[in-house]
């Protein structure tokens, strides 16, 4: 294992040399005479160090100088520092520790105090960053878990409808890439990357009140009676009532969004829609998003009914309002994306179907 | 001169100082650095200049490196000259001036023993 790093700064030569003859061996050891010269150090190699040794007083810059430069940047958070000092002044020890110093040793050092107080300080951040990434890691595995038991739901659902399980995949990503566009661009929809994934993976809900449907209309083969369209038409709110029928409802935000995207997903930006006639943003930016990513989708889908657009055909559709009615900022996210958008949706061709069809066989 | 007799006369307790650095070479090698210091100097340029801060981080500094090596009578003196040097203000503090001369008198003769030690042990 390559050694950890140390920062001693001080502007007596002789102090750094007791210090670096304490430490050396079982560190590296760099010195800086002064704050100005550790805080060049910090910028330049600032990840590289594990521990910083600061003296308080010192010509040019300060250590409040290096305390207040590394809290700014944010070090202090990663690199512990022990400041090291004749100060005698409770209150300038007690600025130190609220400048963000981990903890304090006085003059004259012992070695052996030195050396154990640098170790244990090491330790207690080595093992915060362990414990960091654990469960930075568990968080993620379990988001991953999460989204899959949505994605399966969904395609519960789509079997069902005898539609290819691809159409929740194919939202998901659409969605995710108009939703992060759009944080791009703007901050009036107050979108964060936490929401970008949770409103790609609540995306996935978007059809589950089909559940609802018969299957006698559901997969009727010929033109739907305008009662049986009625009925379809109520997927949407039926979606809606059964989230806010979910214990969990209240409490998780994603639930709380796939209510949103499950009500509001046929609505259409000029009031026109469905089932509650909202207009403009009215409409929550997570249901817009996912009406123009499900519009995309069927148009380059194969349907009983139809056959799949191209990229371009459905892309000129959907600008000359043929389906629908969208937010114009949303379609201007949209042709920012197309490139990459049809690029990746050629590589998402392997229908879930299928693959369980040869499976089975 | 032996290392306990140049400690006796600078005030110091050799075995606490020993005994923090491990060996008599080290304690030997570090009290010659002391004469490389450069804070005694910076000390007397800030009180002559008549700046504060800049006196009062010297006299900080020096009582480190005294503290350090255990030059007990210096460390005591200059001390006393940090505490007065640290108020903000000003001017210098008058007292001060009387408190320069005890450290400068204590810091030559720490230095001319420290000086008479190493000569007669090369």
């Amino acid at each position: 294992m390559v050694s950890q790093k140390i920062l001693i700064v001080d502007d007596s030569s002789l102090n750094r040399d007791i210090l670096t003859f304490m430490l050396e061996g079982a560190y590296q050891i760099v010195e800086a005479e002064n704050g100005l010269k550790a805080i060049e150090q910090l910028k330049m190699h600032g990840h590289e160090f594990s521990l910083v040794l600061l003296d308080l007083m010192m010509p040019v810059c300060d250590g409040y100088g290096v305390l207040a430069y590394m809290k700014e940047s944010r070090l202090t958070e990663e690199i512990p520092v022990v400041v090291i000092s004749a100060e005698t002044d409770q209150s300038m020890i007690g600025k130190a520790y609220d400048m963000g110093a981990v903890d304090f040793i006085s003059r004259p050092l012992e070695p052996y105090i030195v050396q154990r107080r640098v170790k244990n300080t090491l330790a207690l951040y080595e093992k915060q960053r362990r414990l960091t990434a654990i469960i930075a890691k568990e968080i993620q595995e379990r988001t991953k878990s999460y989204d899959r038991m949505l994605t399966l739901l969904s395609q519960i659902v789509e079997f069902r409808n005898h539609e290819s399980g691809l159409h929740v995949l194919h939202i998901k990503i659409i969605t995710e890439m108009l939703t992060k566009q759009i944080l791009k661009k703007t901050d009036q929809y107050h979108l964060s990357e936490t929401d970008v994934q949770m409103i790609s993976m609540a995306s996935a809900l978007h059809d589950i009140g089909k559940i609802t449907v018969p299957d006698e209309i559901l997969n009727k083969p010929g033109r739907l009676t305008e009662e049986e369209f009625e009925v379809v038409k109520g997927h949407s709110a039926a979606g809606a009532d059964l989230i806010k029928t979910l214990p969990s409802y209240q409490e998780d935000p994603v639930i709380g969004i796939a209510y949103d995207i499950c009500r509001w997903h046929h609505e259409r930006y000029d009031g026109k829609g469905y089932p509650d006639g909202l207009s403009g943003d009215e409409i929550p930016i997570s249901a817009q998003i996912v009406a123009l990513a499900d519009v995309y989708d069927a148009l380059t889908s194969i349907r009983c009914y139809k056959a799949a657009y191209t990229h371009e055909k459905a892309l000129e559709m959907i600008r000359n309002g043929e389906c629908g009615a969208f937010n114009p900022l949303l379609l201007e996210c949209l042709m920012e994306v197309e490139e990459r958008l049809k690029n990746k949706m050629k590589l998402e061709t392997v229908d879930p179907l299928e693959a369980v069809g040869k499976s089975v066989k | 001169m032996t290392i306990q007799e140049c400690y006796q006369k600078l005030g110091g307790d050799y075995e606490a100082v020993l005994k923090r650095l491990m060996s008599p070479n080290l304690v030997h090698k570090f009290i010659g650095r002391f004469l490389e210091d450069d804070s005694i100097k910076k000390l007397c340029e800030g009180m002559d200049a008549g700046n504060r801060e800049e006196a009062f981080r010297a006299a900080h500094t020096l009582k480190g490196v005294c503290q350090n090596l255990g030059i007990g009578t210096l460390a005591a003196s200059t001390e006393k000259i940090t505490e007065v040097l640290r108020k903000e203000q000003e001017m210098i503090p008058e007292e001060a001036a009387a408190l320069l001369e005890d450290v400068k008198r204590d810091y030559q003769e720490a230095a001319d023993t420290i000086r008479v030690y190493l000569a007669s042990e090369s």
